[in-house]
């Protein structure tokens, strides 16, 4: 049996695990800044340059498919 | 019913798996020094993009025009409110700006001019594609970051001197050895700020490409189709990339200049531009 596909589900699945979770609390704050102060939502701009901070996480597993 | 799926997708896919390439392919050596296939499209790239802000420089007029004009006219007044609300000046900002305007057109166009339909498994030369993006390979990316890290530090040493440049490492007391320590940290987070930088951007480029490989792969003979809302996805990515890569290094050289210690990647520089916007 060929491990390494195993090898890359393991990875996918742990590796897209934190970036996820980082995601949804960038939304989930943005969310929660426009509730309480409606003016906060001109910073969209901002949210989309912390997601991809967070993004080069989950680019660094997806990139190391297609190498191991 | 297995089987009945293995025939149809052998009757779907007719290539063995879609084209998937993280490095980039050499087309001829010169001397020595190969030649690959991001290299050529890169200078290509270079040459065009210099050739059309030329020319909409030359012909720039007070009265705004359309068309492509309105395009670069838009990116540049962009990268100048970007810069003005970083650093809150408007004076410091048309100082920096053909400098963050250019890198800013070069990574878009780049990634850009990379979706073109010619670009890719289409045309081929001694078994690798004859134009990869440029953006799509670790070389190009490493040697952009390099370089815009490198003027940061050069435009740092231009603002503030020799000494504030090296103070800014080594701030508070110089009794204190935990300065020293942490200086070197500082000194050392620029490297990977070089890293972090071209990773994020060759990562982005180079999966939207094995995306848009996979897609066009399982459409087989519907491929246009399949691929076209990832092409779509990689226009917008490929700007949101573009506006990073440079948003990135402006908040590098605002953190560099105001002499206020904390990771540019921190929230603390954009809190500072929320303040001044």
């Amino acid at each position: 049996m060929d491990l390494t596909v195993l090898a890359k589900g393991i990875m996918m699945g742990f590796g897209m695990l934190g970036p996820a979770i980082g995601i949804g609390l960038i939304g989930s704050s943005f969310m929660n800044a426009v509730g309480r102060n409606p003016e906060a939502a001109k910073y969209f701009g901002q949210v989309f340059v912390i997601i991809a901070i967070v993004e080069l996480m989950a680019l660094l597993v997806f990139a190391s498919l297609f190498i191991i | 019913m297995f089987t009945d799926m293995m025939t149809l997708t052998k009757f779907v896919a007719t290539e063995n798996g879609p084209p998937i390439h993280i490095i980039p392919g050499e087309l001829f050596h010169i001397g020595g020094f190969a030649i690959t296939n991001s290299m050529l499209y890169g200078a290509i790239c270079s040459l065009l993009i210099l050739v059309l802000l030329i020319t909409v420089a030359r012909r720039m007029t007070v009265k705004p025009k359309r068309g492509f004009f309105q395009l670069v006219e838009i990116g540049t007044d962009f990268i100048i409110n970007t810069i003005e609300n970083s650093m809150g000046s408007r004076e410091k900002a048309v100082r920096y700006a053909p400098f963050f305007a250019s890198a800013f057109f070069f990574v878009l166009f780049s990634n850009w001019l990379g979706l073109l339909p010619g670009v890719g498994e289409a045309i081929k030369y001694s078994g690798h594609p004859v134009f990869r993006p440029f953006t799509a390979d670790l070389n190009g990316t490493l040697a952009a970051s390099t370089i815009m890290i490198i003027m940061v530090q050069y435009f740092t040493i231009r603002e503030s001197g020799f000494k504030g440049y090296i103070r800014h490492y080594f701030a508070g007391s110089l009794k204190n050895p935990a300065t020293y320590l942490l200086g070197l940290f500082e000194m050392f987070s620029e490297l990977t700020r070089i890293g972090s930088l071209a990773l994020r951007l060759f990562l982005n480029v180079a999966i939207g490409e094995i995306i848009i490989a996979i897609f066009a792969y399982l459409g087989s003979f519907a491929a246009p189709i399949t691929a076209l809302p990832f092409v779509v996805l990689e226009l917008f990515v490929g700007a949101l990339q573009a506006y990073i890569f440079t948003m990135l290094t402006i908040m590098y050289l605002t953190a560099a200049i105001k002499h206020d210690h904390g990771s540019a990647e921190s929230v603390s520089a954009m809190t500072g531009e929320a303040t001044t916007a």
